[in-house]
């Protein structure tokens, strides 16, 4: 009691501030993994700073996606999955799952292309690497070591924080680019609509949602301290968006006005040689592989967890592989035809990481329409249900990535 | 057999094969049965949305293959719910029930109904992947898998009586679930709730007696034990503390803040605080943190039949919930000596005991190592190892071979989802 009056306010806030922060950091942060990266590099490269507005309306679409599913979490607490079962029955659920699986497993592709990217930079073939990155990962999830791991791999994460000093070092036409991300430009050319597709897809994920979600739910946190987890989220989504526009001012100001549009990582890594020189690529490999490791080593897990939540299959790393054979299946699945898929003879790695993106945002209107009818009910969640301006931006973003979704599918014959 | 999901949505048609309407739902009646009535349908007409029509079970001629009533439209009355009626496909059909047989928590599938006499019954729960398949409209392709495999399908079907639905919201059913999940050893309670989101687990720990919610919370994670105190009033949380083994009480608080902690102390009775108090002072991984402070003592030099009826009388002994030994004490008390329970059984009741009792007993002292004691025990082949003061000579209290091997073989559960980042 005594302690408790001794520590001012204002720092019991701040201390209750971290310890409630978490998922909404994480998640953001996560936008810049070796897809993200990858995506924002090729956008970059190959459009300028045309890219900057869309980050922008993406960064609006996040902070909304992603409080509904905070919210969801901590009025329900429960997962997402469990909520589309409850509430559509099995078929919605089996085709919501159905979307789930093959949009995180195109994302885990895309995290182990990025080991390989990374470590084929270095001259070590991926061959090798992929399988060990693979081996690393399930080691340590299984065996619950990676509790100590995750913060060194988070720390490596940091790397992604070079472009923003780069950004500055190259002094990019800074009217140039806040003109750029205040007007809106776009075009029918597929190229082009698979960029937008997979810069909305590398950062407003179907997984994103289901994590935010399930750690939500998992932590407790209760309606009385949600604008805490609101704060979080907020916060998360914006940090996690300044520094993909930094990428995209980076490799615009560095390789666009080059005329190097990226297809590999030697490419993606000359962004970074204003700054770092020669060291550019050790730099880029840094970054790269410790948020694909990190990566690949949530998303299998998360994504095993859910459809097994919604098939009322056991679950979870308490039970033993013969009592839940179903979770341990899917998660060794999802690693294994990654893992396999990377390594299938001349396969190019960028492009499979721009286009597991754009598969990401065309399976993204699936659940974002059911997120959404779940969030207005009021039977799910009382008093807590989506304003309507809330409900408007969201419908927007889904209706608008379902249109661009359409005029990709149009666009072979438009031109 | 016939499912709940051959009914849902299907058209109703009166006596003389006029529509109307499709069935929305099924309502049961008396649930803590074991084969519960069904009571009425629910409709939701084609034509007036100002609300749903109820019904009465008695009116329904029959379910499959078509839902016909045994009365023309006009003539059928309304049935007017009661109030204890379950809704099967709104609150227990797709929903998380507890499988008390199986002892974990599962989800459901489909629900099998039976006509039995001259009503339609709710007979089980189906739980397993026949129900999806059904659910999917792919149960033929299944079955015709299963005939060219050469197995038999067997279904998941579980008897109504061996499970217990939980609504968080509907306090009244929630307590015939409880009846029937309470009687779980309380491993397969820590699990269960631990596998429930955290309002449902909450709304049936608030059904449990205070013993039970101990029992169980000293086999689940630290965590979760922490969690589920915080959330608590402060009195039940003391009360909940003062049912726990004091050890297992110590390693709560200790993981606690101190301000909660000590408000929580406070708050128990007197004896139980300044025993667990007294194990706080020890480190969480020594012997004087995983020892317990109730065990049997007697004074040494008692007879056999003196000491058994000592035993009967001594609180401590009571509250031994093992009782592998016996220690014998001097005035002072000092350790002096052991005897088995099975040593002090089977000797005569008047015989002196000494050539039963283990003069130089192997000890610990308090501040020994968890994994040391854990060696001892498995050395010696002991059940239980006395803990005592190295100074004094005192006996401090005891580490049951449970206890002792928790480091080597941990029994806790581990976090559903290990929280990344």
């Amino acid at each position: 009691m005594k302690q408790g009056q001794r520590i001012p306010t204002w720092l019991q806030r701040i201390l209750f501030y971290v310890s409630i922060l978490g998922p909404g950091l994480i998640t953001a942060s996560a936008d810049n993994d070796a897809p993200g990266i990858a995506t924002y590099s090729m956008a970059g490269s190959t459009y300028g700073y045309r890219f900057l507005w869309l980050i922008v309306v993406i960064t609006v679409g996040e902070l909304i996606v992603q409080e509904m599913a905070a919210r969801m979490g901590a009025v329900t607490g429960k997962g997402t999955a469990d909520l589309i079962r409850e509430r559509f029955g099995v078929r919605v659920t089996a085709f919501a799952m159905f979307c789930l699986l093959l949009a995180n497993l195109g994302t885990t592709i895309a995290q182990f292309a990025g080991v390989a990217a990374g470590t084929e930079l270095l001259g070590v073939s991926r061959y090798i690497t992929v399988p060990l990155a693979a081996l690393l990962v399930g080691f340590l999830v299984l065996r619950g070591s990676y509790k100590h791991v995750e913060k060194v791999l988070l720390v490596l994460c940091l790397a992604a924080l070079s472009y923003v000093i780069t950004a500055f070092a190259v002094r990019p036409p800074w009217g140039e680019v806040l003109r750029q991300a205040v007007t809106p430009s776009f075009s029918g050319d597929t190229g082009y609509i698979l960029a937008v597709l997979a810069t909305i897809g590398t950062t407003i994920t179907p997984w994103g949602i289901v994590y935010m979600q399930a750690s939500v739910a998992d932590k407790g946190v209760e309606m009385a301290d949600y604008r805490y987890t609101r704060m979080d989220v907020m916060v998360g989504a914006a940090w996690g968006n300044v520094v993909s526009a930094f990428i995209v001012i980076c490799t615009a100001a560095t390789l666009f006005v080059h005329g190097i549009s990226v297809e590999t990582a030697e490419q993606a890594a000359m962004a970074l040689a204003p700054l770092a020189g020669e060291a550019a690529r050790y730099l880029f490999t840094t970054g790269l592989l410790g948020a694909s490791l990190l990566a690949a080593s949530v998303l299998p897990l998360s994504t095993a967890y859910a459809v097994c939540e919604a098939f009322g299959w056991e679950r979870g790393l308490d039970q033993r592989s013969r009592e839940a054979p179903f979770f341990y299946g899917l998660y060794v699945g999802i690693i294994v035809l990654s893992v396999l898929v990377v390594l299938i003879p001349g396969i190019p790695l960028f492009p499979i990481m721009l286009f597991s993106q754009s598969l990401n945002a065309i399976l993204l209107p699936v659940l974002l329409v059911l997120v959404l009818r779940l969030v207005n009910n009021r039977r799910v969640m009382g008093e807590w249900v989506n304003r309507r301006w809330q409900n408007i931006l969201a419908w927007t973003l889904t209706i608008l990535i379902s249109l661009v979704t359409v005029v990709l599918l149009l666009s072979p014959f438009l031109n | 057999m016939l499912y709940v999901s051959q009914v849902q949505n299907r058209q109703v048609w009166d006596a003389w094969g006029n529509p109307v309407g499709r069935c929305a739902d099924v309502l049961i009646g008396a649930v803590d049965r074991n084969f519960p009535p069904v009571k009425a349908l629910v409709l939701r007409g084609d034509a007036d949305k100002n609300g749903d029509r109820y019904i009465p079970a008695s009116c329904v001629s029959s379910l499959y293959p078509s839902i016909t009533l045994n009365v023309p439209q006009d003539k059928c009355p309304s049935y007017t719910p009661s109030g204890d009626e379950l809704r099967l496909i709104d609150r227990v059909l797709d929903r998380q029930i507890v499988d008390t047989e199986g002892r974990r928590v599962v989800r459901v599938n489909d629900l099998q109904l039976a006509r039995v006499g001259d009503q339609y019954c709710l007979t089980g729960v189906d739980v397993g992947g026949r129900g999806l398949l059904r659910r999917l409209g792919l149960e033929g392709l299944g079955q015709a898998l299963s005939r060219l495999l050469g197995r038999s399908w067997k279904t998941g079907v579980i008897p109504w009586e061996d499970v217990a639905p939980l609504h968080q919201e509907d306090p009244l059913r929630l307590r015939v679930s409880h009846d029937r999940i309470v009687q779980l050893p309380p491993a397969d309670l820590a699990a269960i709730l631990n596998d429930l989101d955290h309002h449902t687990g909450a709304a049936l720990m608030e059904t449990f007696s205070n013993e039970t919610l101990a029992d169980a919370l000293e086999e689940s994670p630290a965590e979760v034990q922490v969690a589920v105190l915080s959330h608590m009033e402060p009195e039940r949380a003391a009360d909940i503390l003062e049912e726990m083994d004091p050890d297992e009480a110590a390693d709560l608080l200790a993981d606690l803040p101190e301000q909660t902690s000590e408000q929580l102390l406070s708050l128990m009775e007197d004896e139980e605080a300044a025993e667990v108090r007294s194990l706080l002072v020890y480190p969480e991984d020594s012997a004087g943190g995983i020892m317990t402070t109730e065990f049997a003592h007697a004074p040494i030099g008692l007879r056999a039949g003196e000491l058994i009826d000592y035993l009967r009388h001594s609180e401590d002994a009571i509250d031994d919930e093992v009782m592998y030994y016996v220690y014998l004490v001097d005035e002072d008390h000092r350790l002096r000596g052991v005897i088995s329970l099975r040593d002090l059984v089977m000797a005569p009741p008047d015989a002196d005991l000494t050539p039963w009792i283990d003069l130089d007993p192997v000890t610990v002292t308090p501040y020994t190592p968890q994994e040391e004691v854990a060696y001892i025990v498995a050395k010696y082949d002991l059940l239980a190892v006395p803990v005592v003061d190295p100074e004094t000579g005192k006996l401090l209290g005891i580490v049951t071979v449970d206890d002792a091997v928790d480091t080597v073989l941990p029994t806790a559960w581990k976090k559903r989802l290990p929280r990344f980042f």
